[in-house]
């Protein structure tokens, strides 16, 4: 399998920074984002396999940014990080498309099994997409 | 169903350009699928982690938060929403109704969780003499109480006013405080002490920078300028926690939250911040953690009182705590403010009064009090020695006792009944309440045991003395406190030991067996959480850490003032701990979401009941889910129309010819010729199946032998057309296998018999499944059964669930580690090999006896030791 291209956004830098070394050291290849719009801009210019996306953040949270995401960029995965539990935005996130919701603190196995797992349903074609009902 | 459509259309033509593109066609079909599989799989598996976790919590009595039943609850729901999703992508629209089902118990699940919601409205600030009893969910137990003792006892209680539970959530709303409190809560790893300390104070760091509102805070300034008015100029205030699902019964909170004394007018909205912030201290966090008590449900509301200067104060029981039958009162005073008393830094002098209107003093048990605490000249608390002649003398006069008495019997009757009351008496001698709550009381219960312990004839007596100030026996190694940061080694199980008795100390209450200490009382904060949490307390002991030797096991007995020496049967774990926190309101709250998450109704898979309308649970959305993925995901075998030529034919020195398509990643390399070798097969079920179809040679039809009869069996693969007839497509009478590295499906038609193996077998424990079909075979139907009969015994003495419907039988094994699969596959592919020598013995009861030893002997050797 090819290097998994994957950003981490979040709004707090000491978060970012471990789970940025955590994932390099799982040979993934990790850039990083400290806002909504910065995740968007960075994007636009070079996108990514996988995208993985705090929930709560200031000016635009992770919901909004997750259907920018998948209206501009659907060829993009998305799983949702968050420290906030909450059932409606968890079955919200995932209808909106994303390929999974966890919950911090997240032990590192888990956070790489639902890469890799958005990462594969986003090349195959998994039920993170509009489901193609002639395919079936 | 394009896709296969699709297949056959191109069949038509069938050009070797066109079929190689029907093979990449199924391929990427078996990728998807095999995807969506694993992808469901692993969601099924986070799903019963979660529920997992709330239902051992449910049932175990280790604490836990609203935090911890949200995330676990979240996890559930978005696992299981995630399986139903993933279902849907290997069988679209087949199974619509399970969305329904699942918004349905979502939506159960959420007004489970709802009530935990913060309350709005009333005012911010409300003065005591406006707090009517109806307003504790506003005021604060605390502060209502003292409102309601000044207005229906015409008992005198220090004039003030309140900031309210709506002050608090403006606070907190102004800076959107609430969501990241949670959030650092939730992200927090509740078992690391460490984690543990620095999410306490950085949710108290936060509360302590946010600016108060500026309504607030103009209205705490109106409030404290009307107190200093009516106060005089010299009054300085008491700012005392008094937060909501505080001094409940049995949840007092004695100590657990700030009271900041001698506060200066100008540094009131300061104070507050302060003891709003002690909502979150590592004691008051573990408290609640302790008696399932969510933070959110703990609106801190804060009292500001005018500062009474106490001449004696200290702690009136209106009966015995540690002893349900003695029904006398007892008060302990100290000089000064009753900081000595609740805080355990001394033992305090002891009156007891008979439980009379008015009173009677019983007797007098003047203790030496080295120290005392004033308010300080500027501002705060300062502690002083006493003279020669406060040391020896009693603080509280016999006729002041009787007056104190008189109002607590009038308290005691207010309430219906027994109270803890905190007192003051000043300069003039007029008795002023200062808290007011209900008394938790305990009994010993055991006063034999008490009395068997000294009768033992091993038990060795370290130490006598004190006062019961908790009920109870355990016992544990010591663990003697000399320094703060000791607290952070107490051992699990550990027997206290310290020189005062301070409320800090209730942070380690959950981890200790016993708590021995020089200083304090029963009227201390730290004896009530002691007795709240059934941890036996022997206070007062002194000499007791001279007595107690470091990390030696000894047997507290509280009830009878004495320590012994090592663990003493009979004496042990006397204590009268609550088994769990079942009926905490987190715990109530738990238990109502746990219904609709945890339990599993839906169990037979063959029933008629087994559908998406049936599912009352999720565990029950998640159980039928699996079940059809499986089915889903091992139906591409049959469904994909595999066919000849697809495949390469593998070459491996046997007569027989067997096919391989390769799904993915089943060869070791790409492969360009027809044919294809054992070593380039890199798929984990085929080469442990091969292995156990190739491990022991066919000897041929039972009662007969040779090469020719051999050969003649052998055609029934080679060359289907000479096999039975009855199967007419000639499609269906291949044997292949189609492959990946972790799956495999081998149809197979040997004999009279067509058997399916499908397997996954990889790595992840949770995505390993074998599925056995078995078919057909000559013979009548009788001999059928029979046959069957003795297969599905061999399969399962391997671990197999079976299940057999008229003549076919199905085998089945999910979740098992790797090598024990692998193990399974070789005797699977044994059998199918050999499970034809059957047909022509079945009708011999001996000789099939004979073949069920060997193949039991074959089998045994394939799979090794167990």
């Amino acid at each position: 399998m090819s290097e998994i291209r994957v950003m981490l956004v979040d709004d707090e830098p000491a978060f970012l920074g471990t789970l940025q070394k955590r994932l390099v050291h799982r040979k993934f290849s990790v850039v990083t984002a400290r806002c909504g719009e910065e995740c968007l801009a960075l994007l636009e210019q070079d996108p990514v396999d996988v995208v993985v996306l705090d929930v709560k953040m200031p000016v635009m949270d992770g919901i909004e940014v997750l259907g920018e995401i998948t209206r501009r960029m659907p060829q993009v995965a998305v799983v949702l990080l968050t420290g906030h539990a909450d059932a409606a935005t968890a079955v919200g996130g995932i209808e909106g498309g994303a390929f999974d919701y966890l919950l911090k603190p997240v032990a590192i196995d888990d956070l790489v099994y639902a890469i890799e797992g958005a990462y594969q349903s986003k090349r195959l074609g998994g039920p993170s997409q509009p489901l193609d009902t002639s395919q079936g | 169903m394009g896709w296969l459509t699709r297949i056959f259309q191109a069949r038509r033509g069938s050009p070797a350009a066109e079929q190689a593109g029907e093979i990449e066609e199924i391929r990427q079909r078996f990728r998807f699928r095999f995807n969506e599989f694993r992808q469901l799989l692993a969601a099924n598996n986070q799903a019963l982690e979660a529920m997992t976790e709330l239902e051992a919590a449910l049932a175990g009595d280790q604490p836990f938060g609203m935090a911890f039943v949200r995330s676990r609850t979240t996890a559930s729901i978005s696992s299981v929403l995630r399986i139903i999703r993933h279902l849907d992508a290997l069988a679209p629209g087949k199974y619509a109704a399970l969305s329904t089902v699942f918004k349905s118990i979502q939506a159960e699940i959420e007004a489970a969780l709802a009530p935990h919601a913060p309350r709005h409205g009333g005012p911010q600030v409300l003065r005591l003499d406006q707090i009517t009893p109806d307003m504790t969910d506003l005021a604060g137990s605390k502060a209502a109480r003292l409102a309601e003792v000044a207005a229906a006892v015409d008992a005198e209680v220090p004039p003030g006013f309140v900031i309210t539970a709506e002050g608090y959530r403006r606070f907190l709303a102004a800076s959107r405080l609430e969501e990241e409190i949670n959030r650092r809560i939730q992200a927090a790893n509740p078992q690391d002490t460490d984690q543990f300390y620095a999410l306490s104070s950085s949710i108290q760091g936060l509360i302590l920078e946010a600016p108060l509102p500026d309504d607030l805070a103009a209205d705490i300034h109106t409030a404290v300028a009307d107190l200093v008015r009516s106060c005089g100029p010299q009054t300085s205030l008491a700012v005392r926690s008094s937060a909501l699902a505080e001094d409940l019964e049995g949840a007092s909170f004695a100590g657990q939250y700030l009271s900041l004394l001698n506060v200066s007018p100008d540094d009131v909205t300061e104070a507050y911040k302060e003891v709003a912030a002690s909502l979150f201290s590592v004691q008051a966090m573990l408290y609640r953690l302790r008696l399932g008590i969510a933070h959110e449900d703990s609106a801190m509301c804060v009292a500001c009182l005018r500062m009474v200067r106490p001449r004696s104060s200290g702690v009136l029981y209106t009966r015995n705590p540690v002893d349900l039958q003695d029904e006398t009162m007892l008060v302990h005073s100290v000089w000064g403010l009753p900081r000595a008393v609740v805080d355990g830094l001394v033992t305090p002098d002891a009156l007891i009064l008979s439980h009379d209107d008015p009173p009677q003093v019983l007797s007098r048990q003047v203790a030496d009090k080295a120290v005392r605490f004033d308010c300080a000249e500027t501002t705060g608390v300062a502690r002083a020695p006493t003279t020669v002649e406060e040391r020896r003398s009693c603080s509280l006069s016999e006729p002041e006792a009787v007056r104190l008495g008189v109002m607590a019997m009038a308290l005691e009757r207010h309430y219906g009944q027994p109270q803890d009351i905190e007192w003051a008496v000043d300069r003039d001698g007029r008795v002023i309440i200062l808290q007011c709550r209900p008394l938790h009381r305990m009994s010993p219960g055991r006063k034999a045991a008490a009395g068997r312990g000294l009768g033992q004839p091993q038990a060795r007596l370290l130490y006598e003395g004190g006062v019961t100030a908790a009920p109870g026996a355990a016992a544990g190694p010591v663990f003697r406190l000399t320094r703060q940061g000791d607290a952070l080694s107490f051992p699990q199980g550990g027997v206290l030991v310290a020189s005062q008795a301070l409320p800090r100390w209730a942070s380690l209450l959950h981890k200790a067996a016993a708590v021995v200490a020089e200083q304090g009382a029963s009227a201390s904060h730290l004896a009530n959480v002691a007795r709240e949490m059934g941890v036996p307390a022997l206070f007062g002991a002194i000499g007791a850490m001279d007595a107690l030797k470091q990390g030696s096991m000894v047997t507290v007995d509280a009830d009878a003032s004495r320590v012994y020496a090592d663990a003493l049967p009979g004496l042990e774990n006397q204590n009268p701990r609550p088994a769990t926190l079942a009926n905490t309101p987190v715990h109530r709250t738990l238990k109502r979401v746990a219904e609709l998450v945890v339990p599993l109704t839906l169990l037979d898979p063959d029933s008629p009941d087994f559908s998406p309308a049936n599912c009352r649970t999720l565990h029950d959305i998640t159980r039928f889910c699996h079940e059809q993925s499986v089915q889903e995901m091992f139906r591409f075998g049959k469904d994909h129309g595999y066919r000849e030529g697809m495949g390469k034919r593998l070459f491996c020195g046997v007569p027989m010819q067997w096919w391989v398509l390769n799904l993915d990643d089943g060869f070791v390399r790409e492969e360009q010729g027809p044919c294809v070798d054992l070593e380039n097969i890199a798929s984990i079920p085929m080469r442990a199946l091969w292995e156990g179809m190739m491990a022991v040679p066919w000897d041929g039809p039972p009662g007969l032998s040779g090469a020719g009869l051999l050969s003649v069996m052998f055609q029934a693969t080679a060359n289907p057309a000479l096999a039975s007839g009855s199967m007419g497509s000639r499609y269906a009478q291949r044997s292949y296998f189609m492959i990946s590295k972790n799956y495999c499906c081998l149809s197979s038609r040997i004999g009279f018999h067509f058997t399916t193996v499908e397997a996954i077998v990889g790595e992840r424990l949770f995505e390993n499944s074998i599925r056995f079909h078995f078919k057909g075979g000559a013979a009548d139907q009788d001999r059928r059964q029979l046959r069957l009969r003795l297969l599905a015994d061999i399969l399962e003495s391997q671990g197999f669930r079976i299940d057999i419907r008229e003549d076919r039988l199905t085998a089945a094994l999910d979740n098992r580690e790797r090598p024990f699969l692998e193990a399974r596959l070789r005797a699977l592919g044994y059998m199918i090999m050999h499970a034809r020598q059957l047909d022509m013995v079945m009708a011999d009861p001996a000789r099939v006896e004979h073949y069920r030893h060997r193949f039991e002997a074959d089998i045994k050797t394939l799979t090794g030791p167990q």
